[in-house]
């Protein structure tokens, strides 16, 4: 063999050897976020992504939930930071969009997005200029829980109204049994489950008003919806001031409650707490009978993509794929929660029902509109309804001091 | 043969000056770049509005008047100050109290007290983590210990981490349980330098333990006592580990445990469930916190200082 | 006072001194049984699982599972995380022991101009919550290629922890006699003899104190590595254990396990000080 020969070979093949590698560079995102519960369930997908997407691999990070905006926050000031960031919706998301930490994602680089409904583009949209900065990824429902054992046992049935619940609160009672599981430890289940049964109190009709500053949060309308909530003052254990969120779900997962009012997040936890149990998430009860259930509904954020990331292009590639039906499917069956991404197909009967309901659900008030500026009403209603339930102050003082504080920022209700 | 009498004074000026550079230098570097400058820079963002996470216009002093003056943001601050003082006091009251007796239980040397030094220590080793959740079982209106002892006797104990008359008092207990080992430890040492002989003179004289506690032990232990109050007044007002586990960030219930520290971090870092970051108000605040704290340690440091001499 | 006075006062002390004896040792062991049954908890949750935490937080365990054991073993690096607390707390307390009684000792034994305005410069460090830096600080050290690092979080603990320790040792270096000073100068020794040979053996115990009031917050501390550190091999032990907090669900139980064999360490350390401590006391008071 000529040595020119082997050579040119040689050379030919190096160059090709060379091409293909630059054509196919590795990639490898990461991927930040705060539910450290879901590493293997993200894996997994990721896993999917890489076998259609070869030369792009996801690292998976996450880090505790409350830490999360720090960790965030000071990545993002240096210029590091994850290449997709998982990020929660609304006011939260506003705040990094404004410092110009992520890319707005449109219909040619995103098509997916044409996949979500309108409301759940609205948590990820940033208002003053309309655009999507970070795609949807579930929506969350705040219901009540039944645990069906305990009821059936009790040869009672789970209440549709309010007058029902409370009567069959008191025939659990007399049982021994814990009508309600919660209690008021921790602030930020207090605003769901004063958001839980004061909704279906209040209405859609209400929620528009707020917007229009037609009414605020002096509205009688409220204040009698925050009158009801003094009523479940006997229906929770005693010593409910001091119950936190751990111990209710524990009350409610071992059977010594029968009734949670709280996340549809939770379903897959108190599966794995307690296999064995037997639950349902209804509407929680309605004014009066006949009235339709009205759970509240939020959606609790979606996926980013850096500005200062290297790997843009891939990254949008990674967002656009987590909006595809393909991914919705899998991520509400490996995890347990709904996924906005239209077309999607729950199995989970449970869940099934939960997306039923959430065709009337309602906003959650707070979440949705009043975390854009300080004071949020998040802060104000938190500080005060243990006040209120407590008894130090009255459903019309906390109306007035929710309405003045939030007229601090927010147009509708200023004058009022 | 007469050697070469050296003293301080007799040291070259310039050499005086070096060696005292060298020795202060690297601690002052140290603290210069990653203290000093950060914080400075910090500071700095207090006089600025904050629109999101990027600061926008230079308003002057309008987050500090805001902060002071303006409701609902004043009354946090002034609610939390409130709420730091009731701990100082309360600390100062119940663990150097409590460390006090303990440390001259220890100084006895009675037997098993080395068995005594190390267990009176541990909580103060554990993450407040650990203390946090721990005293949260202890305190729980259902199964905790505490109401379950009560119920024994007949009483019903309220839930003393949901009821704003005992949330504060309950949390400042779990303090002094996981941090009172410290104080009796300095106290213990400084103790432990007064001479044996003074002691024996006294007992001598036929004091018993109160006199020999009160007018010979107290007055010499004025150094320790220094760092023991300085460090708890300091502590005090920059409370946070404990309340955040215990009550959260928000100071629950209902802003009854709120303090400085949760305050402060809460606005500059926000949380994931009450909405979001003000930097610039935050700094204010830090700003503030900065100003008492270091104007109050300057004064009593003095004051504490000549008691020292002074004895 | 002769020693018929003492005589005569011996039984009548005696007597006292019993029931005094008696009532302290009583209220050693109260503190002893407080102090101490916590921690008994503490290890019998670590056996116990989420729910039994719960539902019966003070009864012994049903079983002795060793679930949790397992579960911290096997989802975080558990051996490197312990190694680089080690590492990174006993190099922050080294370098805080070594700079900060530098600095302290100027201060306390020598008189110049500007000392008081030093002092309060360090002090300053301990009166406002440096969390607030942290922004300014993560983009500072990311500038000095710092983050990441050992060596950028051992700096970071090293000032936080300078401030306490001038503080603690000023107060005691400040106290020690200047005869022993002088009369080691006369005799012809360098400053550097003088501290190092005379002066500082007698503030061991301030140092010991400085080393165990920082290395415990520095050991327990993961505020700072969550920001800090990204890396999974450089990670701290509380900081790996952050990973049982999840954003609803905390497994109190696993996270109870690795908390308390992260604190058996620093109890241990602890413990072999406090041999030190009692040592360099008596050493100390006998002058």
């Amino acid at each position: 063999m000529n040595i020119w020969r082997i050579g040119r070979v040689a050379l030919a093949a190096a160059a090709l050897w060379g091409f293909a590698a630059t054509a196919a560079q590795a990639v490898e995102l990461s991927f930040w976020t705060w539910r450290q519960e879901d590493k293997a369930a993200y894996n997994e997908l990721f896993a999917d992504f890489t076998k259609a997407n070869p030369d792009i691999t996801v690292k998976f990070e996450s880090f505790p939930d409350e830490s999360y905006p720090t960790i965030v926050s000071a990545a993002l000031a240096a210029g590091h930071g994850g290449d997709v960031i998982h990020t929660h919706a609304y006011g939260w998301l506003e705040q990094f969009v404004k410092a110009g930490y992520f890319v707005a994602q449109d219909q040619a680089t995103v098509p997916s997005l044409a996949n979500m409904p309108a409301d759940a583009l609205i948590a990820g949209t940033y208002r003053a200029d309309g655009r999507v900065y970070s795609l949807p990824f579930a929506s969350q429902t705040l219901g009540l829980f039944i645990n069906k054992d305990v009821f059936a046992k009790a040869g009672l049935t789970p209440p549709k109204t309010w007058d029902e619940f409370l009567t069959v609160s008191k025939a659990l009672k007399d049982k021994g049994i814990i009508p309600l599981a919660n209690g008021l430890g921790t602030s930020w289940f207090n605003e769901m489950f004063v958001a839980i049964f004061t909704n279906p109190f209040l209405g859609p009709d209400f929620v528009t008003d707020l917007t229009t500053g037609k009414a605020t949060f002096k509205d009688p309308r409220y204040i009698a919806a925050l009158g009801k909530l003094l009523e479940l003052r006997d229906v929770m254990s005693p010593g409910y001031e001091g119950i936190d969120y751990d111990t209710a779900g524990q009350l409610f997962v071992t059977g010594r409650a029968a009734m949670l009012a709280g996340g549809s997040f939770d379903i897959a936890t108190y599966r794995a707490e307690n296999p064995q149990i037997s639950m349902d998430f209804v509407a929680p009860p309605t004014p009066k009978a006949g009235d339709p259930g009205t759970v509240t509904k939020f959606y609790d954020g979606g996926y980013a993509v850096n500005a200062a990331s290297p790997n843009k292009e891939a990254a949008l590639k990674l967002v656009n794929w987590m909006g595809t039906k393909q991914f919705g499917d899998k991520f509400s069956a490996l995890l347990g929660n709904i996924s906005p991404i239209k077309g999607v197909v729950i199995n989970d009967p449970l869940l099934a029902e939960v997306a039923t309901l959430n065709q009337t659900a309602m906003p959650h008030i707070n979440v949705v509109y009043f975390r854009f500026q300080k004071p949020t009403g998040s802060e104000l209603l938190q500080g005060d309804i243990t006040k209120m339930m407590a008894g130090s102050i009255t459903p019309d003082q906390l109306g007035a001091d929710l309405t003045a504080g939030v007229a601090k920022w927010y147009a509708p209700f200023q004058g009022k | 043969m007469i050697r070469d009498r050296r003293r301080l004074s007799d040291l070259l000026p310039r050499r005086r000056s070096l060696w005292i550079a060298f020795l202060l230098l690297p601690a002052a570097a140290i603290m210069s770049v990653f203290v000093a400058w950060p914080l400075l820079s910090a500071f700095r963002l207090a006089f600025y509005r904050f629109d999101g996470l990027m600061p926008s216009d230079f308003v002057g002093l309008e987050n500090f008047r805001q902060v002071l003056t303006e409701a609902p943001f004043s009354d946090w601050t002034w609610n939390a100050l409130h709420h730091n003082v009731i701990v100082f006091c309360a600390l100062m009251v119940l663990e150097n109290g409590t460390a006090l007796l303990l440390a001259f239980a220890l100084l006895k040397a009675l037997p098993g007290h080395r068995v005594h030094q190390v267990i009176v220590f541990l909580p103060v080793v554990l993450s407040s983590v650990i203390v946090g959740f721990l005293w949260k079982l202890f305190l729980h209106p259902l199964f905790g210990l505490v109401n379950q002892a009560l119920a024994l006797v007949g009483l019903h104990g309220p839930a003393w981490l949901g009821q704003e008359s005992t949330a504060l008092g309950s949390i400042i207990l779990a303090n002094v349980w996981h941090w009172v080992g410290f104080p009796t430890l300095v106290l213990l040492a400084g103790m432990q330098r007064i001479s044996k002989e003074v002691i024996e003179a006294a007992r001598l004289d036929g004091a018993g333990d109160g006199t020999l506690l009160l007018k010979i032990i107290w007055p010499l232990l004025a150094p320790s006592v220094t760092i023991v109050t300085i460090l708890t007044f300091i502590g005090s007002f920059n409370w946070f580990e404990l309340p955040y586990i215990m009550a959260g960030l928000t100071g629950s219930p209902g802003g009854s445990t709120d303090v400085l520290g949760l305050y402060f971090y809460r606005t500059a870092f926000g949380s994931t469930t009450t909405g979001i970051q003000d930097f610039g108000q935050g700094s204010a605040l830090a700003v503030l916190m900065f100003l008492l704290i270091a104007g109050v340690t300057a004064i009593a440091l003095r004051l504490l200082r000549r008691r020292e001499v002074e004895l | 006072m002769t020693a018929a006075v003492t005589q005569a006062a011996g039984p009548a002390l005696d007597r006292r001194w019993s029931v005094q004896t008696g009532a302290i040792q009583a209220l050693l062991l109260l503190n002893a049984f407080i102090m101490a049954y916590p921690l008994v908890v503490m290890v019998m949750s670590s056996f116990k699982t989420n729910a039994e935490i719960f539902t019966s937080p003070f009864a012994l365990p049903q079983t002795i599972s060793l679930a949790n054991v397992e579960k911290v073993w096997t989802e975080t690096n558990f051996v490197r995380y312990l190694a680089n607390s080690v590492g990174v707390t006993a190099a922050s307390v080294l370098l805080i022991l070594v700079v900060g009684t530098m600095a302290a000792y100027a201060i306390a034994r020598y008189k110049f101009r500007f000392s008081t305005l030093v002092l309060m410069f360090f002090l300053s460090g301990m009166t406002v919550p440096l969390k607030l830096a942290i922004i300014p600080l993560f983009i500072q050290l990311d500038t000095l290629g710092l983050t990441n690092s050992y060596a950028g979080l051992i700096l970071v603990y090293t000032a936080m922890g300078i401030p306490s320790a001038v503080f603690i040792m000023t107060g005691f270096l400040a106290s020690l006699p200047r005869e022993l000073e002088e009369s080691a100068r006369i005799d012809g020794a360098s400053e550097l003899r003088v501290m190092l040979s005379i002066m500082l053996p007698l503030a061991r115990p301030a140092m010991v104190i400085v080393a165990i009031q920082n290395a415990v917050p520095i050991w327990n501390d993961f505020f700072f590595p969550l920001i800090l550190i990204t890396s999974d091999n450089l990670k701290t032990l509380p900081q790996g254990l952050t990973v049982f907090m999840g954003e609803f669900t905390t497994n109190w139980g696993v996270l109870f396990t690795g908390l308390s064999l992260a604190a058996l360490p620093i109890m241990l350390v602890y413990i072999a000080l406090s041999r030190q401590f009692i040592a360099g006391i008596t050493q100390g008071a006998v002058k």
